[in-house]
């Protein structure tokens, strides 16, 4: 199984602040990856740079055996990102903001579209600015899946949806991955990584440390989480 | 990128109706209500012709406001002046900084395109908005003249539009690298900017030491007064509005390409 995800050495820093200290990970291809640790760990910083939209300092990010400097916008069609914020230009319709993230990506995903529309019961005639969280996020969701992507990434997906929504993002997950896609699930909740993931890490202070089971307990969970405060 | 560019002009849409039709609605009020003032025009243009300097920083020392092309020149130049550089000034200072501020940029950044193409069609969009504005103003002055059965001085009135879409792009250019700065709303940065030319001008043409440093503001070039007398403008003018214009949109795409974006 290929690595879809590499990253070396990586290391960024804002002016002072840390952001994340020589972090390694691979991710292959098939693999639920759960990326958990408590705020301002370095999780998002770790996915911001996959993606792009930080300058690292120094180490190297490979995503499908791509450069995530050199070949940015190749990576781009490959992936599917999920914010934990999911905001969008107020005034659009949520069927016009679904079908510009595609036109962008220069594919008709309407059938796919639709049907994850069905399925997350998302009402695309609303404009974003009467949506809730919950239902941005949902938005958010048909964006990031409907090119069917071979990687995706998510930021504390399932904060604002309901357990029912939740199930059915999982089921949706599932059923991609079971297709050949690769996922990355950066969260909080160790429910999710405990019966979703295959394989997990925990981020703190910056710093990365493979864990080597995703079934972990509550216990030992939290304990990563208390040290992070003493 | 066709549908980035599509999607920035739409969303800048609203913007561009209100401020083409409250700038042009405006100046046409300004041209009708000529005939309403004709009778007193003369008294009137003698008194401002005798202000010193003042006559001379309005242009009505070289224009007669008693003939509706120096009505329009002194009046609704300095309408069409000021509007059109604030227009320009707040489209182009949130264009690129508001998908920060609003938090719509991981959704634009995540889709598959760099962040110089996204720049090119901000930019494009901002060009297009302008050139669109000027035309929608320029046919409520035509409509003006025509309603009030004057002939048109196309030569001069288009030379007069032509030039203020120069300065609204200079002044764009520079609020549009000013908004690749980090992504807080900059609205009455570009908006003092626009005002700080058109007073550095204003001044220039009142204070003696002052005038030989006009050019360097973009009303040098765009002044009605001087256009509607076909006084030729300085060169160097011209020359450091286009420098203006090719640094800041420069800075736009060095600065936005190097630096990190928040989330």
């Amino acid at each position: 199984m290929e690595n879809v995800v590499e990253i070396r050495n990586l290391t960024k820093s804002y002016g002072k602040n840390r952001g994340v200290i020589d972090v390694s990970l691979d991710i292959k291809q098939g693999d639920i990856f759960g990326f958990l640790g408590p705020n301002g760990a370095g999780k998002s910083t770790t996915i911001r740079s996959m993606l792009g939209f930080l300058k690292i300092n120094s180490g190297g990010i490979k995503i499908l055996e791509m450069d995530s400097v050199k070949d940015h916008e190749r990576i781009l069609k490959e992936v599917g990102y999920m914010p934990s914020e999911a905001w969008f230009y107020d005034s659009m319709r949520v069927s016009d903001v679904i079908k510009y993230a595609a036109q962008v990506r220069g594919l008709d995903c309407t059938d796919e579209a639709r049907k994850l529309c069905e399925r997350l019961k998302v009402d695309t005639t609303k404009r974003i600015k009467e949506l809730s969280l919950g239902n941005r996020k949902k938005v958010s969701i048909v964006c990031a899946m409907q090119h069917r992507p071979k990687l995706f990434i998510f930021d504390e997906p399932t904060g604002g949806l309901d357990p029912l929504m939740q199930k059915k993002f999982f089921e949706l997950i599932n059923e991609y991955v079971e297709q050949g896609a690769t996922c990355l699930l950066s969260t909080h909740v160790l429910s999710e990584v405990d019966k979703y993931c295959k394989n997990a890490a925990i981020m703190r202070e910056g710093r990365l440390s493979m864990l080597d089971s995703p079934h972990i307990d509550d216990e030992t969970f939290l304990k990563f989480y208390e040290e992070e405060e003493e | 990128m066709k549908a980035v560019l599509k999607r920035e002009l739409l969303n800048n849409m609203k913007n561009l109706l209100i401020w083409s039709l409250s700038v042009g609605i405006l100046g046409l009020i300004c041209i009708l209500l000529y005939q309403s003032m004709q009778g007193d025009m003369k008294e009137m243009a003698d008194a401002f012709s005798n202000m010193g300097a003042f006559s001379d920083a309005f242009g009505m020392s070289t224009l007669s406001i008693a003939t509706l092309k120096g009505y329009f020149a002194t009046e609704v130049g300095t309408v069409h002046g000021l509007g059109s550089a604030m227009f320009a000034a707040i489209i182009a200072i949130t264009i690129i900084s508001k998908e920060e501020d609003s938090h719509t940029g991981e959704f634009l950044f995540s889709l598959p395109l760099s962040r110089s193409k996204i720049l090119v069609c901000k930019a494009l969009c901002i060009a297009v908005m302008l050139v669109v504005f000027t035309v929608i103003c320029t046919v409520f002055y035509i409509a003006g003249f025509i309603m009030l059965d004057e002939e048109v001085p196309y030569e001069q009135l288009l030379t007069f539009m032509g030039r203020q879409l120069l300065m609204n792009f200079e002044i764009s250019g520079i609020c549009f690298g000013l908004s690749s700065l980090a992504g807080k709303n900059r609205t009455g940065l570009g908006l003092g900017i626009a005002l700080i030319c058109y007073c550095y001008d204003l001044m220039g043409r009142v204070v003696p030491d002052l005038k030989d440093y006009l050019y360097i503001g973009p009303y040098s070039y765009a002044n009605a007064a001087e256009i509607f007398t076909d006084t030729k403008a300085p060169e160097n003018s011209l020359v450091l509005a286009f420098v203006f214009i090719i640094i800041g949109v420069l800075f736009a795409f060095w600065n936005y390409n190097r630096r990190d974006l928040a989330s």
